[in-house]
């Protein structure tokens, strides 16, 4: 079984590919979605993508160095701090209007 | 080690902030403004005197250089008048006073992480570094920008803010993270050297995703759709610093990106440049004629003058860069000291309609002389500092042969001084609405107010401001052609 999975081992296209297709569903989500929580979440999966991103391209292009899985460490902490903050700000909303949908998101306009 | 103390006083400041807010009683925390404000003088002091305009750090991560060393003092600038701007508002000492604003402590500490990151942004030399440098100066700005937490508005401002932020965090990160691919090192310089050469797709892909993001935090059209709700949502202090110190912070962003990062392609995208440019300054100065609101008017006068911005790296960089900054500096001065007059009517009437200001030169003369000599900076009316910014930006796109793009430009500039001057109609022509009630200003924010006009009047008569920018940076250009 082993020996099918190694024979079988995604190369670097393949893993690319995955974070390419990762990043294009978190940017689908967040043009499509209307509640301010799933938007959040779409985003978190686009950064958790360049993460792996990063991961993958040092193991490939450089795997004696360390510098993409260091990155890789920075966006996930920087995405963790980003969604801190949004959750925040919807839970402040949520009190106030009682919902999170950003349809409903229009009290300025031009 | 001496370059990088005049980050390490901010960030002491904002520690000993936090940590001192805990202790006091509310009365007392009237001390943490002025705190904020002198813990920021020493950071330029040092800054100015001591820093040494090169070195290094980190092992070559954190750099000082000349263009870094005028950032720096430009962002800290920007956040110290914000900071002497929003001690009013935020004391409750205003006429009508602002509901849910309170909470000084953890308010101007906030304001003093976001110029951290913003200082360590242009010191960066590692895609790490840079891209942690940046969040750190957003972050704090959307928590900002939803200060008001029983403001529907404010939390609104805060919530597309965060949502498009990392939006523009995410493109960036991804565009970093091929650039990283592709040139096998973090290293600024190495990758800029390594990719040296014709164009690949997957090169042309991280440009694409970079410049969008950049583009983002710089307000281009089309990544502009945010600053509208998030200027008019926010406190009003908090607009104020987003129109200058995050602009700046973008511009820094774009020096990065474009002259280090894509140095030697950026010549080659001059139609591009261009093109991005005149689109900006034109939506900009076009939505902002039919604005009621003044705050949302003041957010499209900012994506207006991104646009002239962008004219500076048409040409030579060493004419570009320090005709930027001269322009960011003036910049800076003219829409604090407009959002100064902004800030103070909407703490004494609770307005922000422009129709609010009409009879504003009866009510406080001074105030009104002040806003119409901001505003006239921002226009580019001759003897005033935004007409010689404006002059220098223009003569590069012109030398560059882009003379379609200086017409546009010149255009831009007679639509928008046509809404500036609805301003200044309103306060100098139409009666006042209730007749001779006359609206006092605080000491601390008149002074503001005064410094600030001052800068206004004075930056475009003196030439050694302009020469001195240049000078010094001229040596950053050779160190750049090394690298």
């Amino acid at each position: 079984m082993t020996e099918l999975l190694a024979r079988f081992a995604p190369g670097l296209q393949e893993w690319l590919v995955l974070c390419a297709v990762l990043y294009a569903i978190g940017l689908y989500g967040l043009l499509t979605r209307r509640n301010a929580i799933a938007l959040l979440m779409a985003a978190e999966i686009m950064l958790n993508a360049a993460a792996l991103n990063f991961v993958v391209l040092n193991r490939f292009t450089s795997p004696q160095l360390v510098d993409g899985h260091v990155m890789a460490l920075f966006v996930v902490v920087l995405a963790a701090a980003e969604i801190v903050v949004g959750m925040a700000i919807v839970v402040a909303l949520y009190r106030i209007r009682n919902t999170v949908d950003i349809s409903h998101m229009n009290y300025m306009k031009g | 080690m001496s370059i990088i103390i005049p980050e390490l006083i901010v960030i002491g400041t904002a520690f000993a902030i936090v940590l001192a807010d805990l202790f006091m009683s509310e009365r007392t925390r009237v001390v943490i403004a002025p705190l904020a404000a002198l813990g920021l003088l020493a950071a330029i002091a040092v800054n100015a005197i001591h820093t040494p305009v090169t070195g290094e750090l980190l092992g070559g991560r954190f750099a000082m250089d000349p263009v870094a060393w005028w950032f720096k003092i430009l962002f800290m600038t920007a956040a110290l008048f914000t900071v002497l701007l929003s001690i009013d508002t935020l004391d409750g000492r205003a006429g009508v006073r602002a509901r849910g604003i309170g909470f000084r402590g953890e308010y101007y500490s906030t304001i003093l992480f976001s110029v951290v990151g913003m200082m360590f942004l242009v010191s960066a030399r590692d895609l790490a570094t840079l891209f942690v440098s940046l969040e750190l100066a957003t972050l704090p700005l959307f928590v900002l920008a939803a200060w008001r937490r029983d403001d529907p508005r404010s939390s609104e401002a805060g919530l597309k803010y965060v949502i498009l932020g990392a939006l523009a965090a995410a493109f960036i990160v991804y565009g970093f993270g091929i650039l990283y691919g592709l040139a096998g090192s973090t290293n600024l310089d190495v990758i800029a050297q390594r990719l040296a050469g014709p164009y690949t797709p997957a090169f042309l892909l991280a440009v694409a995703l970079v410049l969008a993001g950049t583009g983002f935090k710089l307000t281009i059209v089309p990544f502009h759709m945010w600053a509208a709700d998030v200027y008019q949502g926010a406190p009003t202090p908090v607009t104020a610093y987003l129109s200058v110190a995050s602009k700046a912070a973008g511009l820094a962003f774009a020096f990065q990106v474009l002259y280090r990062l894509f140095g030697g392609w950026v010549p080659h995208w001059g139609l591009l440049i261009a093109v991005f440019a005149a689109l900006t300054m034109t939506l900009g100065n076009v939505v902002a004629i039919v604005q009621h609101n003044i705050k949302r008017f003041m957010a499209f006068s900012a994506i207006s003058q991104a646009g002239y911005f962008l004219l500076g790296f048409l040409g030579a960089a060493d004419a570009g860069v320090p005709a930027m900054l001269f322009y960011l500096l003036v910049y800076i001065v003219s829409n604090l000291a407009a959002f100064a007059c902004i800030i103070w009517f909407a703490n004494e009437t609770g307005k922000e309609h422009i129709e609010d200001y009409r009879g504003l030169s009866l009510t406080n003369p001074l105030m009104a002389l002040a806003l119409m000599v901001a505003l006239f900076s921002l226009a580019g009316i001759p003897p005033l500092s935004g007409f010689v910014g404006k002059f220098f930006l223009f003569s590069i796109a012109s030398q560059a042969g882009y003379h379609w793009l200086v017409a546009v430009a010149a255009v831009n500039s007679t639509i928008s001084l046509y809404y500036y001057l609805r301003v200044v109609r309103q306060m100098y022509i139409e009666p006042p609405a209730d007749p001779a009630a006359p609206l006092r200003a605080s000491m601390s924010l008149s002074a503001t107010v005064a410094i600030l006009s001052v800068g206004v009047v004075t930056l475009g008569i003196f030439p050694m401001v302009y020469d001195h920018i240049h000078a010094t940076t001229i040596a950053w250009l050779a160190s750049l052609a090394q690298g």
